[in-house]
C-alpha cells in the first residue's frame, strides 16, 4: 500500500480506491478476437483462478500489447495473456518472469496472407513476386501474427523492407479490421491471424467472391501466459505452480471461449526462442 | 520596492488610439496566402486515390448507425460517468492552474512552460503517464489537465490583454501582481472566461472519451473496441450517447451543481491496482534516453539522435505539415459552408435543428472513425486523413460561427437568406473565423498524429509505433520534436492573428 | 494660494513629443509641475489631455492616485471592492484575496466612511453597472481617495455630476491631495478651484499660466476650433 502514496496528483482522492486492490493478484488478457465485454467475460476467469489458487484474483482490461507490457512491468498485473512477441518483450523487461502455459492452438500458429480478388493474385506455394507494388496492411503494430511473422517472411522472401515491397503499408490495428479493409479493397493485401479468419469465415462475415487466402506462413508459437518471477515471494511459496496448474486444468468451454482456445498446454521461455530470433532479425528487438 | 513593470506596459495603449484596424484587404491577403500554400502542399502530400468496393462494409456501418444497440446498461452508464468524471475533475484542477500561469504570463519561462505542455497531444501525455502511474485515474487526469492548463494559460492571458487598461491604472503599481489581477483583469474577464470554460468542457469530454482508446475506462474504450470489430450497432449506441451528452451540456452543467458533480466524479473515478515496483524512476532516468547516452557515449548519442531526426522525424514532420496545411484550408471551407445551416438568423427555424445535429455529429465523432470510413471509400493515403480532420474541425468551427451569427444584431431591413449569408454575416464574422481557424491550426497539427492507421507517415504514426515497439527513447525524442514544431506553429499563429487583427472577444483553443 | 517657486519639482517635460502609429498625440510640450500646485487642464476633446495625464502618471505611478477617464470601474466587483482596490498595496496578497470573499472590518469601516462623504452610503454592496453615471464617477473618485497619495491626476473626474456635487467632490479632492492635475470641461470650476491652467489644442500647449489671469472669455477661445 505504501507505494500508492507516490501518486503526485489526486493521491488523496484515490487512496480509498486503491486499497481495494491490496494483496490482490491481478491479470490481464487481450484475446485475439472479440474484445467486447472483456470485463464480464474475464471476471469469470478471475473467479475460476481465485477458486483454484485460493488467492483473490482480479482482471483488468487493457487496450494494447504495449499497455499490457507496461502494466506487467509496473507490477500492476502479475500475470498476462501475451502474444508471442509481446511475451518476449515483457520477459526481457521483467527479470525472472516466465511463460507457464500456452493455448493448444498456439503451438502451431500461422498467419494468412489475404488478398482482394481485384488485386489479381492467386493462392501460391510461396509469396509471389506479383505482390510487389500492391497496397498492404498489417494488423496491430505489436502483434505477432499480424505484424512480426508476416514481416519476417516478407523480408525473407523479397530481401527488402515492407515499405520497399509495397506501394503502401498500413496498420489496421486489428485482425477483424484487416479483413474488413482488404474485403472493401481499401488495401489489396493483408496479413491476418488464422483463427480470426476461420471464425469470421464460419460466421459468414467473409465474402469468398471478394477475398481469399493467397499464402500461409509456416507455423510458429504464439499466445502464452507469462507470470512475474516474484509471485511466490508475494503470494506464498508454490503459488506459481498453483497458477500454472489452474490454467492447464481449465476445462470449462465457456471460460476457454474467451481466449478463444481449445485448452491450455505447458510452455516455457525456450519455446519462444524462434519468436525472439525473428524479432531480432527484423530489428524489432535489440541486443 | 520597484514598481511592477507591467502596469506601465499597459499604459502604452492609450485610450482613443487603437492598433491598426483589421482591414478587409489584409484578411484577404492572408487567406489567399494560406490557400496558395495548401495548393502547393497538394502536390507534395501523399494523397493517392485507390479504387475500392466499400459498399458492403459501409452498408453495415450505416445500418449500425441507425440501429444503435447496447446490451447492458451498467457498463454504458459507468463508461459515461467516467467520461464526465475525468473531464470535470481535470477542468476543476486545470482552470485555476491555468489562471495562475496566465497571471505570470509576462514571464518568459511561464510562457514556454505553457507552450510546451499544450504542444503534446492528450493521447501521448496519456501514454507517457501510463508508464509512470500505470492504468489509473491519475494517468487519465494528468493526461487531460496538463495540456489543458497550458491552453487555459494562453487563452486567459490573451483575454487579459484585451481588457480595458483603466482599472489597472487606478491601482497602485506597488501592489502585488496577484492582488492586482484579482481585483482588475480577472473580474474584468470573468464573463469571457466562463463561456470559454464551458466550451472547453465540451473539448474535455471529447479528450476524456478519446483517452479510452489507450485504455481508460471511458466511452472511447468500448467505442474503439466495438468499431474495430465491426460491431457497428454497439459503436453507434456509444456514439449516440456521447452526442446526447454533448448536446445536453447546457441543461445539466450549472454552476451551483458543480460541487455535487465534483464529489460524484471523485467517487466515480476508477479503481486500479497499485504499482508495485519503482519503475517510474527507471523510466525517467533510463528508458527515455538512448542507450549510447546512458553509457556516456555522447558521440554515439548524437549520431543516434541525428539518425532518428534525419531518417524518421524530418520526413514525417514535412508530411505532417503538408497534410495540416491542406486540412486547415479545407476546414475553413467546410466551416464557412456549414455554419449557415445551424444559424437561425440565416436558415430560419426549420433548418436550424437538422443543421445543429449535423454539426454535433461532425464535431463529436472522433476523427479516427471518420478517417476509417473514408479509408474504406477512398483507399489508404493522406486523403481520408485530410478529409477527416477537415470535417471534424470544420464542424467545430461552424458550430462556433453559427453561435456568433445568431448573436449578430438584426435589423428589419437586413437582407434575407443567401444574401444575408454572403453580404452581412460572413463578412462580419470573417475576422473571428480566421481567429478560430488559426487557433485550430496547432490542434489540427496534433490531431494528424492520430492518422497512423491510414498508412501515412505522420510524426504521430512514428510516435505511436515507438510506444508499441517499447522504444521509449525514440518515442520521447519524437514527442519532443513534434512538440517543437507545434510550438513554432503556435507562435506563428499568434503572430499572424495579431497582424491580421483577427481576434475575437471569445478565444478558442 | 500661490506656490513656493522653490518647491520640489514633481513632473518635468521638455520639448516632449508623443507619436502613436501615425498619430501625433502630443507635440513640443514644455512643462514643470512643482509640489503643491493645483492645475486644471482644459481643451477640446482629442486635444491630448488624457495622453498628457497618462504621460505624467508614467513618470511616478507609485505616488499618484489616478482617476482615469470613464472611471475604469470593474463591474464584476461591488462598490466596496472597487474602492478597496485603491489600497491593495497596503495589504498582503492573501489579505486582499480573502477580502474578495468576505470583507474585513477595518477597511469596511474606512470605505463606509468614504462612501458617506461621497453620498454613496447605501451603495456599498451594489455593483457599479447598476449605478447612474454620476454615482459611478463618485465610486472612481472614492477609489482614488482610498489610494491615499499626495498627488491626484484626474481625467474628467466630475463631468457627470450636477454643479453642486461637482463643486463638493472637487473640494474634497483638493483637501485630500497636495498636488492635483485635473482635466475639466467645466471652465467655471477650473477658474474657481485651481491656481494654474494648462490649455491644450491639437496636442500643443497653447496656454500655461495662472488661473487668475484668465477670464471666461479667454477660456472659450481655447475651445474655439
Amino acid at each position: 500500500m505504501k507505494k500508492t502514496f507516490k501518486f503526485a496528483a489526486a493521491a488523496g482522492l484515490l487512496l480509498s480506491a486503491f486499497s481495494a486492490f491490496a494483496d490482490t493478484f491481478v491479470f490481464t488478457a487481450i484475446p485475439d478476437e472479440d474484445e467486447s465485454r472483456l470485463q464480464q467475460r474475464f471476471n469469470k476467469v478471475a473467479d475460476y483462478l481465485s477458486a483454484q489458487t485460493g488467492a483473490e484474483v482480479k482482471y483488468i482490461p487493457v487496450k494494447s500489447y504495449a499497455a499490457a507490457i507496461t502494466a506487467f512491468r509496473n507490477d500492476q498485473v502479475q500475470l498476462a495473456w501475451f502474444g508471442g512477441l509481446s511475451g518476449v518483450q515483457a520477459r526481457k523487461l521483467v527479470a525472472g518472469s516466465e511463460a507457464i502455459a500456452q493455448g493448444y492452438e498456439d503451438q502451431f500458429f500461422k498467419t494468412y496472407f489475404i488478398a482482394n480478388k481485384s488485386a489479381g493474385l492467386s493462392a501460391e506455394e510461396t509469396l509471389s513476386a506479383a505482390l510487389k507494388g500492391k497496397t498492404f496492411t498489417f494488423g496491430s503494430k505489436g502483434s505477432t501474427s499480424g505484424r512480426l511473422m508476416p514481416e519476417f517472411y516478407l523480408r525473407e522472401q523479397f530481401n527488402a523492407a515492407p515499405e520497399d515491397i509495397f506501394s503502401r503499408v498500413g496498420f489496421s490495428g486489428d485482425h477483424s479490421r484487416t479483413i474488413a479493409q482488404v474485403q472493401s479493397g481499401a488495401y489489396q493485401v493483408g496479413a491476418v491471424n488464422y483463427t480470426v479468419w476461420d471464425n469470421e469465415l464460419a460466421a459468414g462475415n467473409i465474402d469468398p467472391e471478394k477475398i481469399q487466402v493467397i499464402w500461409t506462413t509456416p507455423t510458429y508459437p504464439d499466445y502464452q501466459w507469462t507470470i512475474r518471477g516474484d509471485v511466490d515471494a508475494r503470494f506464498g511459496k508454490g503459488f506459481k505452480e498453483k497458477m500454472r496448474k489452474a490454467l492447464l486444468e481449465m476445462k470449462d468451454k465457456d471460460l476457454l471461449a474467451s481466449f478463444p482456445r481449445e485448452s491450455f498446454v505447458p510452455a516455457s521461455n525456450d519455446d519462444y526462442a524462434p519468436i525472439e530470433n525473428t524479432a531480432r532479425a527484423i530489428g524489432l528487438l535489440e541486443d | 520596492m520597484r514598481p511592477d513593470s507591467d502596469a506601465l506596459v499597459l499604459l502604452n495603449r492609450l485610450p482613443g488610439v487603437r492598433p491598426a484596424h483589421s482591414s478587409g484587404r489584409r484578411l484577404r491577403r492572408i487567406s489567399l496566402l494560406f490557400i496558395a500554400i495548401a495548393l502547393v502542399c497538394l502536390f507534395l502530400a501523399d494523397l493517392a486515390l485507390y479504387p475500392t468496393d466499400p459498399w458492403r462494409e459501409l452498408g453495415r456501418i450505416g445500418w449500425g448507425f441507425i440501429t444503435p444497440y447496447w446490451a447492458d446498461s451498467s457498463t454504458l452508464l459507468s463508461a459515461l460517468g467516467q467520461t464526465v468524471a475525468f473531464a470535470l475533475l481535470a477542468l476543476i484542477i486545470s482552470i485555476p492552474l491555468g489562471l495562475m500561469l496566465a497571471v505570470f504570463y509576462h514571464w518568459r519561462p511561464v510562457r514556454m512552460l505553457a507552450a510546451a505542455v499544450r504542444s503534446v497531444h492528450e493521447i501521448f501525455w496519456g501514454l507517457l503517464f501510463m508508464q509512470l502511474y500505470g492504468l489509473s485515474a491519475t494517468t487519465g487526469l494528468l493526461a487531460i489537465l496538463i495540456p489543458y492548463t497550458g491552453v487555459f494559460a494562453k487563452v486567459f492571458a490573451e483575454m487579459f490583454d484585451r481588457q480595458a487598461p483603466q482599472p489597472t491604472l487606478a491601482v497602485s503599481p506597488l501592489s502585488s501582481r496577484i492582488s492586482r489581477y484579482a481585483y482588475t483583469l480577472i473580474p474584468q474577464s470573468l464573463g469571457e472566461m466562463r463561456s470559454y470554460c464551458r466550451y472547453r468542457f465540451e473539448c474535455a469530454l471529447r479528450s476524456s472519451a478519446i483517452l479510452g482508446f489507450i485504455g481508460l475506462p471511458t466511452l472511447g474504450f468500448h467505442l474503439e473496441t466495438a468499431f474495430k470489430q465491426g460491431q457497428y450497432s454497439e459503436a453507434a449506441a456509444l456514439l449516440w450517447v456521447f452526442f446526447i451528452l454533448i448536446a445536453s451540456i447546457r441543461f445539466w452543467l450549472r454552476g451551483w451543481l458543480l460541487p455535487v458533480y465534483a464529489a460524484l466524479a471523485i467517487w466515480l473515478l476508477p479503481q486500479s491496482p497499485p504499482l508495485g515496483s519503482s519503475y517510474a524512476w527507471q523510466f525517467i532516468s533510463q528508458d527515455i534516453w538512448p542507450r549510447a547516452l546512458q553509457q556516456g557515449d555522447l558521440a554515439g548519442a548524437a549520431a543516434w539522435y541525428w539518425r532518428e531526426f534525419s531518417q524518421v522525424a524530418w520526413p514525417a514532420l514535412l508530411q505532417t505539415l503538408y497534410l495540416t496545411q491542406i486540412a486547415l484550408v479545407l476546414t475553413g471551407v467546410i466551416a464557412l459552408l456549414c455554419y449557415p445551416l445551424a444559424s437561425q438568423a440565416i436558415s430560419g427555424r426549420a433548418l436550424r435543428w437538422p443543421g445543429r445535429l449535423l454539426l454535433l455529429i461532425m464535431r463529436s465523432t472522433p476523427e479516427i472513425m471518420i478517417a476509417f470510413i473514408l479509408l474504406l471509400l477512398l483507399g489508404p493515403s493522406g486523403l481520408p486523413a485530410v478529409l477527416a480532420l477537415a470535417l471534424h474541425n470544420g464542424g467545430l468551427i461552424a458550430f462556433l460561427l453559427a453561435n456568433h451569427s445568431e448573436q449578430q444584431p438584426q435589423r428589419a431591413d437586413d437582407p434575407k437568406g443567401i444574401n444575408r449569408y454572403l453580404y452581412l454575416h460572413t463578412p462580419r464574422l470573417y475576422p473571428g473565423f480566421l481567429a478560430f481557424l488559426f487557433y485550430r491550426w496547432e490542434v489540427i497539427l496534433r490531431e494528424s498524429a492520430m492518422m497512423g492507421i491510414l498508412g501515412i507517415a505522420t510524426i504521430g504514426f512514428y510516435i505511436d509505433s515507438a510506444f508499441e515497439e517499447i522504444r521509449y527513447d525514440k518515442a520521447f525524442f519524437l514527442i519532443v520534436v513534434a512538440a517543437a514544431l507545434n510550438i513554432l506553429i503556435d507562435s506563428l499563429s499568434r503572430r499572424i492573428r495579431r497582424r491580421a487583427g483577427a481576434d475575437l472577444s471569445a478565444g478558442v483553443g | 494660494m500661490s506656490v513656493n517657486a522653490d518647491a520640489a519639482i514633481l513632473f518635468q517635460l521638455q520639448q516632449f513629443d508623443l507619436t502613436l502609429g501615425k498619430h501625433r498625440v502630443l507635440h513640443n510640450i514644455n512643462l514643470t509641475v512643482r509640489q503643491g500646485e493645483k492645475i486644471a487642464i482644459i481643451g477640446p476633446s482629442g486635444a491630448g489631455k488624457s495622453s498628457l495625464l497618462e504621460v505624467l502618471y508614467r513618470q511616478q505611478p507609485q505616488q499618484i492616485a489616478l482617476c482615469p477617464q470613464q472611471g475604469g470601474l470593474v463591474d464584476m466587483l461591488s462598490v466596496y471592492n472597487n474602492i478597496f482596490m485603491g489600497g491593495l498595496e497596503r495589504h498582503s496578497s492573501v489579505y486582499n484575496l480573502l477580502n474578495l470573499i468576505r470583507s474585513f472590518n477595518t477597511p469596511r469601516a474606512e470605505i463606509q466612511q468614504l462612501c458617506n462623504e461621497l453620498g454613496l452610503e447605501d451603495k456599498l454592496w451594489h455593483s457599479p453597472d447598476r449605478l447612474s453615471g454620476g454615482q459611478r464617477q463618485r465610486v472612481a473618485v472614492g477609489r482614488a481617495l482610498y489610494r491615499q497619495q499626495p498627488v491626484f491626476l484626474g481625467d474628467e473626474p466630475v463631468s457627470a455630476l450636477d454643479p453642486l456635487q461637482a463643486e463638493n467632490i472637487l473640494q474634497l479632492l483638493i483637501n485630500r491631495h497636495n498636488t492635483l492635475l485635473v482635466s475639466l470641461h467645466n471652465r467655471r470650476l477650473a477658474l474657481a478651484h485651481f491656481d494654474r491652467v494648462l490649455a491644450l489644442r491639437a496636442g500643443e500647449l497653447v496656454y500655461d499660466g495662472p488661473a487668475a489671469a484668465l477670464t471666461s472669455n479667454d477660456l472659450d477661445a481655447f475651445y474655439a476650433s
